[in-house]
């Protein structure tokens, strides 16, 4: 009967510890904890060692399974056609841009965006949050609000980073994340939400009068102050009018969540010299 | 269970929780390898064991995640609690460790979308499917190790009596 006390204290205690934590960070900015921060300090070696040794099996399945030779070049390809996929992505951004600002005769050069090259060791360790862990961090200056892009287009931001080594971005599928989006078609603007539905976003504030169908092109507007102008997002699949003020759009991600092993972190964003015009 | 086994598979569910369950569709969402690991412990070791395994291992999954810290550790803290002495009081093995084991999985998607709901902050959306398809794969990935378990030692005593055999018909030879 003493035991069962003493073990109900026991829990009491515990339990308490827990909401005093938890309480502790409800209206606190988010920051990783010294806790968390060894935590995957520790973890991302495992994670890395296990995720490598992963695709190392994936690899030498598929290569056994095509033709060697070709499953090489297709590598080397592929990656090619990654890189550039993310200048064409930056080149059509650029376009635009020139192309609205000659219109108002301003000249206006803008400086390539600095990325680091990342590998995702790991996903979110619950099956509630869309998170990636990268094996980048403090150490090639990643630092919490950097976006994050892949070839195809935005994949989300980083939210912490954790040591020298590692990061934690959250995707733009994570039902917490949101972006500044523009339609490109009509230059429309609003807000993409993730819905943690990987195959689709959500995108709001547009209003009942704005010219939008399905297939247009979904961007980044850079409205947030996280995300540069012009990247993909994705393409509008529904549309309807609004109850509110505001259209009801759903949009299917230019990226594939599901498939991510690398990512590039804009490090230093666009940097922009105006040469000539007013503004 | 030794507590150093019990630290081993806990380790082993959060490499594999954040490595290998995403290699499958829709895997990293149907699948909770870490209240397995806690709801295994506790159903067979009792309430204390599921009150330590489910605050480390809430804890470390808190920390790998995107959540907030706190969450998971209070939410596994109190399903290894329950489901450890909701086994004590049912007395049983097989099928009604497995019962146990569903509905604490059940109880734990709801409480950690409750609290996420309580401290305003967008959690899981504990929908019919989600709640319940947890809590089916976790039963079933229970119910494998459950097997495996089983099927360990006789397994171990078949290679070995093999393996004698093997070295006398040699002689004999």
């Amino acid at each position: 009967m003493e035991r069962d006390q003493r073990f109900g204290y026991v829990v009491l205690s515990v339990v308490l510890m827990h909401v005093l934590l938890i309480s502790a960070q409800v209206n606190a900015k988010p920051e990783a904890t010294v806790f968390q921060a060894v935590t995957v300090g520790v973890f991302s070696e495992i994670q890395g060692w296990v995720t490598a040794t992963r695709d190392g099996v994936a690899a030498v399945w598929s290569a056994y399974a095509g033709l060697r030779r070709v499953h090489t070049e297709n590598i080397a390809l592929n990656r090619d056609l990654s890189s550039l996929r993310v200048e064409l992505q930056h080149q059509r951004a650029l376009a635009q841009q020139t192309r609205r600002l000659e219109r108002l005769l301003a000249l206006r050069e803008r400086v390539a965006p600095s990325t680091v090259g990342a590998r995702v060791i790991a996903s979110d360790a619950t099956p509630y949050f869309r998170t990636l862990t990268i094996d980048r961090g403090v150490n090639d200056a990643v630092r919490p609000d950097l976006a994050v892009i892949g070839a195809d287009g935005v994949v989300g931001r980083v939210t912490h980073t954790l040591g020298g080594e590692a990061a934690q971005i959250q995707l733009l599928v994570d039902r917490n994340a949101a972006a500044g989006a523009l339609i490109e078609r009509t230059r429309a603007s609003g807000v993409v939400l993730g819905t943690d539905d990987v195959s689709m976003l959500r995108m709001d504030y547009v209003s009942n009068l704005k010219d939008v169908v399905v297939g247009d092109r979904v961007v980044s507007s850079g409205s947030d102050g996280i995300y540069p102008k012009g990247f993909p997002i994705g393409h509008v699949t529904h549309v309807a009018q609004g109850v509110g003020l505001y259209r009801v759009i759903e949009v299917e991600p230019a990226v594939e969540f599901t498939e991510i092993e690398e990512v590039l972190v804009i490090v230093d964003p666009v940097a922009e010299v105006v040469e000539a015009g007013g503004e | 269970m030794s507590p150093l086994s019990i630290a081993a598979a806990l380790l082993a569910a959060l490499v594999a929780q954040t490595t290998l369950v995403s290699v499958f569709p829709g895997g990293d969402r149907a699948v909770d390898l870490v209240l397995v690991v806690v709801l295994l412990t506790a159903t067979g070791r009792g309430p204390a064991a599921g009150l330590w395994t489910g605050t480390v291992g809430g804890l470390l999954q808190d920390a790998l995640s995107g959540g907030v810290l706190g969450v998971g550790g209070l939410t596994k803290t109190v399903a290894g609690v329950v489901a450890g002495a909701g086994m004590q009081s049912i007395l049983g093995t097989g099928w009604r460790r497995l019962a146990v084991v569903f509905a604490a999985s059940v109880g734990n998607t709801l409480f950690y979308a409750g609290v996420y709901a309580l401290v305003n902050v967008q959690g899981p959306a504990a929908t019919a499917t989600l709640v319940v398809g947890q809590a089916l794969v976790n039963t079933s990935v229970a119910a494998l190790v459950m097997g495996g378990a089983q099927a360990w030692p006789g397994l171990v005593d078949r290679v070995r009596r093999r393996r004698q055999a093997g070295r006398h018909g040699w002689k004999a030879a």
